[in-house]
């Protein structure tokens, strides 16, 4: 099923090991030099910039030839015709992605990226104004409509597989958020099919990954697994994937009214309970990715706890969280640095990576920019906190 | 074949010695797997979240509280913190140094938040430069630069930066019109300021490893400034004619550098250069499809070029 093969993939990821391992002084230079002879590659890569940057120009000339055809062959078709033009054209891009990568062997080189995600966009689109007749926003949905979204996350999922593109299998779990609209009106039960969905996904990546233990696959699946527990937490948390959000957040009105009171009692306890699961296998699995998953929803749910039990938020409760925050986290560190070497039951506060150095710095720097600023402002005697002066800047690339 | 089957091999084969084999495997096993990212990224949540709780609680309980309390309370956890920095600090270095502890870095921006919030209340409450509030954010960059210099502190220097580029931007708005060409003006001033400043600190010396964080914000706020410059109805000209030399620079050095961050800036901001001077006059849209085809994949063919060229190695 997938475009590349397990060897090329696994002697990529080595090549790319190799090269912190160097860096890092694990392995001398001649060393390296040997070694990387023996993990030479037949696909080709580029970096990160050159890689967005591709993919920003694919899209832009994939969209304006379809808006040029258009434009120049078909200009007053009806809805139907253009979607089933722009369908033709799902099938195109995804053709010439396939060809990108089995004649020109790029992997991960924007290019073919861009082609295999204008081909999902071109799909859903397309179906749209070839069945529907583009009404997917209208206040009574076909019902059938369900097939846009469906068809989405399929699609998108086979992108995932077969491209080994982790941002598709995120963009199966939206279109899986519009699947149940069509298919209840009950705001319980649409939660539910959300979160049960989520949870088929999550069993079926738990089972395969165990047979990829430390292969090149591994962190893919992890990055999934990652995913469907997020969103398995934000189907459960209504207090985030509720619409009225700002409302129940400043006035203290809680969402309870919108769900019957069993279920929204029981996402109460489920939210309480998800965290510590989710930290518990993030630790038994060592996964990164989890882990962060696991710490991000833990604070998702200290969080949201006073709008869920309908309490009032107090101006000092940031103030609480940061306290709690960094006292969790200096806590941690002096328990894992009195371990021996540092080290308890596999796990290290210390810097064992170069590049964990180099996203700090780079985070830093970023963050930094777009930090608060507070600022006397020259037309009011108030003054206002918040909003940085210059905004963002890029990061730093010492390197 | 994966890393640990490779490891195994080239330990039998005499390539990597039983030290590194065991040292490798452990680490391609995640043993121990180091937890360093999270826990700093979960301090810097923290220190986050409890400044915004503290400007947000200042500024709705402040006549409750009564200033001396607030800046009593500012004021302790801005000593503590900078007492906590220069006690810990190890003697200055104008290379690289590591933090002396795992906290300190987060317990600097505090205190440079903690600065700005206090700076802010007095002269809400007390007006002590009534009028002249540009020179606040004049003086809290200038200390957000030796705090950054002399602890070492990307974080601080990112905020001395931002200050900074307030301060111009502040300066300009106590002139009576706001036009862009003015505004555009003290833009390249910013650019040029402090890019030859960290030229000048590089070329001595002094915490070299800071070039690429001048460097980045020059570029963006350049390439923004003289954008903004091609995008004006008459006398864009030169601004264009700058924006190509801008767009050559970065990508010189990009290339030189294998800095490939450059290489996109100029890729990106003079497409859009290119483009607003190609399209200004264009209304029929065969034509504009016609170019973004045409010129989109020019831009492809060129970008190929260069990573095959320098772009696979970085």
């Amino acid at each position: 099923m997938r475009l590349y093969s397990a060897f090329s993939e696994e002697t990529l990821r080595t090549r790319k090991l190799l090269t912190e391992w160097v860096g890092e002084g694990f392995l001398s230079k001649p060393q390296y030099q040997l070694l990387e002879k023996e993990t030479v590659s037949d696909l080709r890569t580029t970096n990160i910039f050159l890689r967005l940057v591709l993919f920003l120009f694919t899209v832009i000339s994939v969209g304006a030839a379809v808006g040029l055809f258009f434009v120049a062959f078909v200009p007053h078709s009806s809805q139907r015709s253009d979607g089933v033009t722009l369908m033709i054209c799902a099938a195109i891009c995804y053709a010439a992605a396939e060809f990108a990568v089995s004649q020109a062997k790029l992997y991960r080189h924007g290019i073919e990226e861009a082609l295999a995600v204008c081909s999902v966009g071109f799909l859903c689109i397309g179906m749209l104004l070839a069945f529907f007749g583009g009404g997917f926003f209208s206040s009574k949905p076909d019902a059938a409509q369900f097939l846009v979204p469906a068809a989405g996350a399929f699609f998108s999922l086979w992108i995932w597989r077969r491209f080994g593109l982790d941002y598709a299998f995120l963009a199966a779990m939206i279109f899986v958020v519009f699947l149940p609209h069509h298919w209840t009106s009950s705001p319980e039960a649409q939660h539910l099919v959300v979160a049960a969905l989520y949870a088929t996904g999550l069993a079926g990546v738990a089972t395969i990954r165990s047979r990829h233990r430390f292969d090149y696959i591994e962190e893919s699946y992890s990055l999934v697994e990652a995913l469907l527990w997020l969103g398995i937490y934000l189907a459960i948390n209504l207090q985030l994937s509720s619409l009225n959000l700002r409302a129940q957040w400043w006035d203290g009105t809680r969402a309870a009214s919108e769900f019957a009171r069993p279920f929204y009692w029981g996402t109460w306890v489920l939210t309480w309970c998800l965290p510590p699961i989710v930290l518990a296998r993030s630790i038994r699995l060592k996964d990164r990715f989890i882990i962060a998953v696991g710490a991000i929803i833990a604070v998702l749910t200290f969080v949201c706890n006073k709008p869920y039990l309908g309490w009032q938020r107090h101006t000092w409760d940031p103030m609480l969280l940061g306290i709690l925050l960094t006292g969790v986290v200096v806590f941690i560190r002096r328990w894992l640095a009195r371990g021996a070497g540092g080290t308890r039951h596999g796990f290290t506060a210390a810097r064992l990576s170069e590049k964990d150095k180099q996203l700090i710095n780079v985070g830093s720097a970023g963050l930094g920019l777009l930090s608060p600023t507070p600022t006397p402002q020259p037309s009011s005697p108030e003054f206002h906190f918040g909003g940085g002066q210059s905004g963002g800047g890029g990061a730093s690339s010492d390197s | 074949m994966t890393i640990l089957t490779r490891l195994g091999q080239w330990k039998e084969q005499g390539k990597i010695s039983p030290e590194q084999h065991a040292h490798l495997s452990a680490l391609s096993r995640r043993e121990p797997l180091s937890v360093f990212l999270e826990l700093n990224v979960l301090l810097y949540a923290g220190v986050l979240a409890f400044v915004a709780g503290l400007g947000w609680t200042v500024s709705t309980w402040s006549h409750q509280l009564g200033d001396v309390l607030v800046l009593t309370i500012l004021s302790a956890i801005l000593a503590t913190s900078f007492w906590y920095c220069f006690s810990r600090a190890p003697a200055w270095s104008a290379a690289e140094t590591p933090t002396p502890s795992p906290i300190f870095d987060y317990v600097l921006y505090l205190g440079s938040l903690v600065w700005s919030l206090e700076l802010g209340y007095i002269e809400k409450r007390f007006h002590v430069l009534s009028g002249q509030w540009d020179l606040y954010l004049l003086a809290t960059a200038i200390l957000f630069f030796f705090l950054a210099y002399r602890f070492d502190n990307r974080f601080v220097l990112s905020l001395g930066l931002s200050s900074l580029a307030g301060w111009f931007g502040l300066t300009i708005s106590h002139w009576p019109t706001h036009q862009d060409a003015t505004y555009r003006q003290y833009a390249l001033l910013y650019c040029l300021l402090v890019g030859i400043v960290g030229a000048l600190l590089k070329r001595r010396g002094l915490k070299p490893h800071f070039v690429g964080t001048y460097l980045n914000i020059v570029a963006n706020v350049l390439f923004w400034a003289l954008l903004s410059g091609v995008f004006e109805r008459e006398g864009y000209g030169l601004w264009f004619l700058a924006l190509l030399i801008a767009c050559s620079a970065s990508l010189a050095w990009g290339l030189t550098r294998r800095q490939f961050a450059f290489v996109a800036y100029a890729a990106v901001y003079g497409y859009v250069g290119v483009s607003s001077m190609f399209l200004r006059s264009v209304t029929d849209n065969t034509t504009l499809m016609s170019y973004f085809v045409v010129s989109g994949v020019a831009m492809l063919v060129v970008l190929v070029q260069i990573g095959r060229r320098f772009g696979r190695s970085a």
